[in-house]
């Protein structure tokens, strides 16, 4: 074994996603394995994260309502968690260098929803400076 | 398919024998190249054992460095680790995983980086 060898629950899971600009992307809370097209082992594809990720890994009741409440916040009728390319992971060491900007991602869903459907409706909202 | 489907599952052999559950998933960066990463990381094998805090916390790799007291402590509790090459799984079912050869025959679990 010639690669780096990372266990994925101890090393990857529940670590801190950074993006670009060093700001706060969201936490690893699964990761998506797929078999390459030309055959073998899984590989990971993704990092999945936000509500609809940590709710499978919760389990029982309190996940069936956390992945409820995340579909009820997507668009559309998708109903997958926020999905992070692995293809924009830059670095893993204490915590998860990602090479774009955080706005780019779909882990910045809600904080978009919560913009366009909350705040913006507040009185005042149109006046706050970017 | 997601590491949640793996982790917790029931790890059976071919006689029906439980090897324990998957503590952990060993991930070696050497699959094909995958944007500004380099080579992707390939899931190389299952962590098994029959109890599950130590391995969370690293213990259950019998190179892991800590304090000599909680290693004494978890190295005795965790001593049956063992290791499932991703070769040897034949399917992976909903909180169950099969696999070929003997639960008894599974090495430890070598250290990791």
């Amino acid at each position: 074994m010639a690669g780096r060898i990372l266990e994925a629950g101890l090393h990857l899971l529940d670590r801190q996603l950074i993006d670009k600009d060093g700001r706060l992307a969201g936490k690893v809370d699964d990761l998506e394995l797929e078999i390459p097209a030309g055959g073998g082992p899984p590989v990971v594809t993704a990092i999945l994260a936000g509500p609809g990720a940590l709710s499978r890994r919760i389990g029982g009741r309190a996940g069936a309502w956390l992945e409820a409440v995340a579909n009820r916040l997507r668009d559309g009728d998708e109903r997958r968690p926020a999905r992070v390319s692995f293809g924009v992971v830059k670095r893993i060491e204490s915590a998860v260098d990602l090479s774009v900007g955080k706005a780019e991602l779909e882990t910045n869903r809600l904080e978009a929803w919560t913009r366009d459907h909350v705040i913006g409706h507040l009185p005042g909202a149109g006046d706050a400076p970017e | 398919m997601r590491l949640s489907d793996l982790l917790g599952a029931e790890v059976v052999d071919d006689a029906g024998r439980s090897a324990g559950h998957v503590h952990d998933v060993r991930l070696v960066q050497d699959g094909p190249l995958v944007g500004s990463f380099g080579a992707s990381l390939r899931l190389d094998g299952l962590i098994v054992g029959r109890r599950s805090i130590g391995a969370r916390l690293g213990y259950e790799r019998r190179k892991m460095r800590g304090p000599l007291l909680v290693k004494l402590v978890t190295g005795w509790l965790y001593h049956d680790g063992r290791y499932v090459q991703w070769d040897r799984v034949r399917s992976v079912e909903e909180d169950r995983i099969l696999i070929s050869g003997s639960a008894e025959e599974l090495p430890v679990p070598g250290p990791s980086s």
